[in-house]
């Protein structure tokens, strides 16, 4: 008896001692993963009570990546509100999941998005139409979420700027997210041009030149662009402003410099 | 021809039965021990498993590249956690009852071999078993990791056409960075850890259970009410008295920082040796206290 009692305060004792290390590592945690699940009833329920169980052991991931495949299967089913509930609930479980945000809204924008639209079920065409419309509204929506939760990654404002570009027909939206996507550092390098020509799209001639001009001037040694196009596109502008010949900067065809023989 | 000489015989100081501590022969106990579970067919069996789970986890194909590494890892790490658990708590609930069931400690504790020495040995063959798990399974996780980064590597090959090669390069580049992450030792580390903890839980139970179904259906209960800790002090922060009680439980919870990492959310260091510590700091309390039961009970 005496045993078991020491072996009690062994335990219990420090165990209470560390009480506010186990309370400084909870806050880390909750600080670090920036959105942990609760098992709610609602969420218990859209997942069922097997996931919910493995969601309470600790794997969150691995319910993440079930859900997501479940709704990958409702996909090929045709199941289109199933597939976006369980795309919804992939999110909740885990909101920092780029990927999942990315994809789900895709998934909405361009597979759902035109299946509505042809649906023989469509009274008119201009159902068709009003559906699809409605299935951009909610990738919108849901990638509006996805950067509220992972505002540091570029892959989302792209993934808006696309949208907005692709669906909407809105350059000028689109350049504002593109704009933001290619302030990360790992943005790829095929955005600045895209950005590039939203900005052209959207209006403004002037600021494109001057966006290209400012990508042909880098280090052609250090940065990776393909160069011909830069040159393509900066000179395409410069003509298409009428800019000076003598504050041209892009190698020009040399029949037509200033003075070359007719 | 000279006299064989006699052996030289030293004689035990008389009365004395006090035999010091010997890490050589907690070694010799733990080597056994290991060895033991080695041999047994359950533990081959789980790891054989494992095994082939992890190999299994690269045919996640119709997917991007990016959702099929993650489901890889997700699964793989998963995977190790729930066989090394399984490991753990299996391996270390039969070693007291086997051996009383078997009266073999009755042997070795006749010998100077004293019960801490006994118990330590035990422990550390369980945790030897652990680690020795966990690093065939990362050897398997890892070869699963390298055959989809040579697929999705190949595919990406397949689908250039049209694509510059500096673009190409950038891709591959990509597919490479998020196969393998440095801070995956990370997740590891805590995984050997908390599983060297659960061990440590197990081996208190056994102690004073003659059981090895009570040992792990009681293992298993605090390995749940562990990962509900966090939730539960959440909701009862309030409540000062649920505090106190939940402390007596280790917050498991703190150890899942797989998902995470997986994420490509930085874990630092410091963080990481902190929850090393409370597991360390539990770990040991828990030890001593199998000891302090193991030494008081009557075989």
């Amino acid at each position: 008896m005496r045993g078991k009692l020491i072996a009690a305060l062994v335990v219990v004792l420090p165990a209470w001692a560390m009480l506010p290390l186990e309370n400084r590592i909870h806050a880390e945690n909750v600080a670090l993963r920036y959105g942990t699940t609760q098992v709610t009833g609602g969420l218990r329920d859209r997942i069922g009570q097997g996931m919910a169980i493995a969601l309470l052991a600790g794997f969150r991931g691995v319910v993440a990546d079930f859900v997501w495949i479940q709704s990958h299967t409702f996909w090929e089913k045709r199941e289109w509100l199933r597939q976006y509930d369980d795309m919804e609930v992939a999110t909740i479980l885990q909101p920092q999941s780029v990927m999942f945000w990315d994809l789900g809204a895709w998934h909405m924008a361009w597979n759902i998005g035109y299946a509505v639209s042809v649906d023989p079920a469509n009274r008119t065409k201009a159902e068709g139409i009003k559906r699809e419309r409605e299935w951009w509204d909610k990738a919108r929506e849901f990638l509006r979420r996805g950067i509220e939760n992972n505002p540091n990654r570029y892959d989302l404002y792209f993934a808006m700027g696309w949208l907005y570009q692709v669906k909407y027909q809105d350059w000028c939206r689109a350049e504002e997210y593109y704009a933001k996507a290619i302030a990360f550092p790992d943005a790829p390098s095929y955005l600045p041009r895209i950005h590039a020509r939203a900005l052209e799209k959207c209006g403004d001639a002037i600021g494109a030149y001057q966006y290209w001009k400012g990508l042909w001037l880098q280090d052609h040694r250090t940065v990776h662009q393909p160069w011909g196009i830069v040159a393509r596109e900066g000179k395409r502008l410069e003509d298409l402003l009428k800019i000076p010949y003598n504050q041209r900067v892009f190698p020009m065809d040399p029949a037509r410099r200033p003075g070359a023989s007719e | 021809m000279t006299e064989p000489a006699s052996p030289v015989v030293i004689p035990r100081p008389a009365g004395s039965e006090w035999v010091g501590f010997s890490p050589g022969r907690v070694a010799a106990i733990a080597r056994n021990t290991f060895t033991e579970a080695v041999r047994q067919k359950v533990f081959n069996i789980l790891l054989v498993f494992a095994l082939v789970v992890i190999a299994t986890a690269s045919l996640f194909a119709e997917f991007s590249f990016s959702e099929q590494l993650k489901f890889v890892k997700d699964f793989c790490l998963g995977t190790i956690t729930v066989f090394g658990t399984l490991i753990a708590i299996v391996g270390t609930a039969q070693l007291l009852p086997n051996e009383v069931e078997h009266r073999t400690i009755y042997t070795i504790l006749a010998k100077p071999v004293r019960r801490f020495e006994f118990l330590l040995g035990k422990y550390t063959g369980s945790v030897l078993l652990i680690f020795m798990s966990l690093v065939m399974m990362t050897l398997m996780f890892s070869a699963a990791l390298v055959y989809k980064e040579q697929r999705l590597i190949a595919s990406a090959r397949e689908d250039a056409a049209g694509m510059s090669a500096p673009d190409l390069q950038q891709e591959i580049g990509q597919i490479q960075a998020a196969t393998f992450d440095p801070d995956l030792v990370k997740a590891l580390l805590l995984i050997f850890v908390k599983l060297a903890l659960l061990a440590a839980i197990t081996l208190l139970v056994s102690t004073f259970s003659t059981s090895m179904v009570f040992n792990v259906t009681v293992a298993f209960m605090i390995l749940v009410a562990g990962h509900l800790v966090g939730t539960a002090r959440d909701m009862w922060a309030d409540n000062r008295l649920a505090v106190w009680l939940l402390g007596i439980i280790p917050d498991l919870g703190s150890f899942n920082i797989a998902d995470d990492i997986i994420l490509g959310n930085a874990i630092p260091w410091a963080h990481v040796a902190k929850v090393v510590l409370y597991g360390m700091v539990y770990l040991v309390c828990t030890v001593a206290g199998a000891h302090f039961i193991f030494s008081d009970r009557e075989i």
